[in-house]
């Protein structure tokens, strides 16, 4: 589904990404962990296609199509979800009104009629159980004074809700308490299917618990120096990344 | 000649256009202007700091004035594609300031006339008033329509009515840069319990249109005015506008002001707090690209006790256009416990795009609460990309995001359909952002 291939990024003149190598197929799990600044946000949000960082060689495919030039929103049609380690605050936009676009618009792209106002507060009702989120918290501005957790769980809302292909999960799990690890993970388990992936960035292997991956990649100064099973990431817990 | 500040007159028109002033009252108030308009230092080089005057009006005055116009089939026309079709507000059209009655509906519980057709009540109200309360010491294009505005209009309602339907007045004007037609003069007088709300547009029917307008308000005990102004004239016009409220007693102004498009428009607006427990909220919205310049300068004057001022303008600027936001604060010694708030932000969105924004506070009581800010950025790109990651693409996020900055005082309007044709001009001004980009 995801090919990434020899892929070299850089922002502001740094190079972040140095030749990194990722192959994701359907119905996988995959875990990324890596020490502080070694470039996993990076990864994901070139992955979404933030045109802030320079792809400086290689490429990454989307089922089988190269989507270098793809803006960000046209790779949200296609289906690849990016929950962010830091959900941006937009005030004066309204929660429901921004997600019910933004679903309408990836129906569109996928020749589905739009969602009316019945059908889709049904399907909200039914995602916001899945992950436990206050209504209240959705009728304000997008993530205007969430509190940390809040902005976690908003952002696996919106996955519940535009159902993607590729989700790519920057370190959910910080800021969660346990309860609230639970329920997201409990929800993000409920999402998969055999055909949809998850690519889950995170420092700690207790995710991993409740989100089993197939694999766990370490990303270390932009290059992917180890893969493994998920008895990596216990042995990483343990270890810490210096033997690498 | 006549001299005054760097402005240039021929004297012996202005004297021959004063002479032709009928009302007796009105022809010395002329003179008093004129007068002070010689013996004033008008501090030019302060006041229009960021205004270029040059480009809007020549300094040499070839004064020209223009007797009122029949109208002509393609004026009315035009006129007529402005009308609002809403059986819910009253609209009255104006052309040049005289009101035209054939396509006006004016509310019957209220005067809404020319200055010359006043009754003798009304006419003593006016002469009991007026000219006391504008900003012509200050202003030089203030005293200017004191010696030269063409066209009067009163509105006076009295104490306990209150018209429920807002007032759409639809302003046309018709001159050129140097000829003196459009330079209007209103007068507002509100009794006591009286409530009201009018919504002035302002259209010239000609390029390069001059038009002035003084605008002299008085709110008595517990009176409350809405006073809406919107600026989005496509023809290049050149727009000096100043009003000034004098509030009484528990009395309400709320004032808003939006400029869209012009070529140079200037904006005074002064609020004077004379009593206790008088409160205005003044907002304002400047969403400009090409040429325009657009300068708001207010100023609120707190002089009683428990007043409450609140000021909110926000600005966007695209292509090479320019805003400029002056606001001041005067809390006076009598005038403790006073709330006086103050904000103005802005988005510019291209390289040649610029503000200048500047607060001026003045205290000298010591039990207030004030607050002032400004900020001046680019609308946010993060937010863009997060915007864009959910499958929104570019130009609607940037809309999203341009509707969401503006949304705050939108949502300040009282009017459903002032809110809708400000929503309506908003939109197509974003498009126009568009497709700049
Ligand atoms: N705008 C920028 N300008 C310069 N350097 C940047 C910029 N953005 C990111 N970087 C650098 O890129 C490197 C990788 O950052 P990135 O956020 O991808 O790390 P990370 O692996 O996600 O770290 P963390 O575990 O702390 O979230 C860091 O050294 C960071 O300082
Ligand atoms: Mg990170």
């Amino acid at each position: 589904m995801l090919s990434i291939k020899k892929l070299k990024v850089s922002i502001e003149n740094n190079l972040i990404l140095k030749g990194l190598n990722l192959d994701i197929n359907q119905g996988e799990v995959h875990a990324i962990m890596g020490p502080n600044g070694s470039g996993k946000s990076t990864l994901a949000s070139v992955i979404a296609g933030n045109e802030n960082y320079k792809v400086e060689s290689g490429s990454i495919s989307f089922y089988g199509k190269n989507i270098n030039d793809f803006s960000p929103d046209e790779r949200a049609m296609m289906g690849i979800f990016l929950a962010f380690q830091y959900p941006v605050e937009i005030p004066g936009v309204s929660t429901i009104n921004f997600i019910k676009t933004a679903l309408n618009r990836i129906r569109e792209f996928n020749k589905k009629k739009p969602l009316d106002a019945v059908n889709f507060l049904k399907t909200m009702k039914k995602k916001m159980n899945l992950v436990k989120i206050d209504r209240d918290l959705l009728s304000r501005s997008i993530n205007e004074g969430f509190s940390g957790g809040e902005k976690k769980r908003n952002e696996i809302f919106q996955m519940a809700m535009l159902e993607p292909k590729l989700s790519i999960l920057d370190e959910t799990d910080s800021g969660l308490d346990i309860d609230a690890l639970k329920i997201v993970s409990n929800g993000v388990n409920k999402l998969r299917t055999k055909d949809n992936s998850t690519i889950v960035v995170t420092h700690y292997q207790r995710l991993l618990d409740y989100i089993v991956p197939d694999y766990v990649h370490v990303l270390i100064d932009g290059k992917i120096v180890k893969s493994g099973s998920k008895n990596l990431a216990i042995e990483l817990e343990n270890k810490g990344y210096d033997w690498l | 000649m006549f001299k005054s500040g760097s402005l240039i007159f021929d004297d012996k028109k202005i004297k021959d256009f004063i002479n032709k002033e009928s009302n007796p009252f009105l022809k010395k108030s002329r003179n008093n202007f004129l007068k002070k308009l010689g013996e004033k230092k008008f501090n030019i080089k302060e006041e229009y700091k960021y205004t270029p005057l040059k480009q809007s009006i020549e300094k040499n005055f070839n004064l020209r004035f223009e007797i009122e116009k029949s109208i002509s089939s393609t004026t009315e026309k035009k006129i007529l594609s402005h009308i609002i079709n809403d059986n819910n507000v009253y609209q009255i059209i104006t052309l040049d300031g005289k009101i035209i009655k054939k396509f006006s509906n004016i509310p019957s519980k209220i005067s809404f006339k020319n200055f010359d057709e006043l009754d003798k009540k009304e006419k003593s109200l006016l002469h009991n008033h007026f000219g006391e309360n504008d900003d012509s010491d200050d202003d030089i294009f203030s005293a200017l329509n004191g010696v030269l505005w063409s066209k009067g209009l009163f509105v006076y309602i009295k104490k306990n009515q209150v018209i429920d339907r807002p007032i759409i007045v639809n302003n046309f004007y018709t001159s050129e840069k140097n000829i003196f037609s459009s330079q209007l003069r209103k007068f507002i007088f509100m009794e006591k319990n009286s409530k009201l709300s009018i919504c002035e547009f302002d259209y010239s029917l000609i390029s390069n249109n001059f038009n002035s307008n003084v605008t002299e308000i008085i709110l008595e005990e517990r009176s409350e005015l809405d006073y809406f102004k919107i600026q989005n004239d496509s023809n290049n016009s050149t727009s000096f506008n100043s009003t000034n409220i004098k509030q009484k007693k528990n009395s309400i102004s709320n004032t808003f002001t939006f400029s869209f498009s012009g070529d140079i428009i200037r904006n005074n607006l002064n609020i004077s707090l004379i009593d206790e427990n008088c409160y205005c909220n003044m907002y304002g919205i400047y969403a400009l690209n090409n040429k325009s310049h657009v300068d708001n300068h207010t100023s609120v004057d707190h002089i009683q006790k428990n007043s409450i001022s609140n000021e909110h303008y926000k600005g966007i600027m695209n292509g090479h256009s320019n805003g400029v936001f002056n606001g001041k604060i005067f809390v006076r010694k009598e005038a403790q416990k006073t709330n006086a708030f103050q904000s103005n932000n802005n988005i510019i969105l291209s390289d040649d795009a610029k503000i200048n924004t500047k607060p001026q506070l003045e205290i000298w009581a010591d039990d207030v609460k004030c607050s002032h800010g400004c900020t001046t950025g680019q609308l946010d790109e993060k937010a863009i990309f997060y915007l864009q990651s959910r499958g929104i693409n570019k130009d609607k996020a940037v809309s999203i995001l341009i509707n969401a900055f503006f949304d705050e005082i939108i949502q300040k309007i009282n009017q459903n359909i002032v809110k809708d044709k400000i929503n309506e001009i908003l939109s197509t001004k974003i498009e126009s952002y568009l497709n700049e980009r």
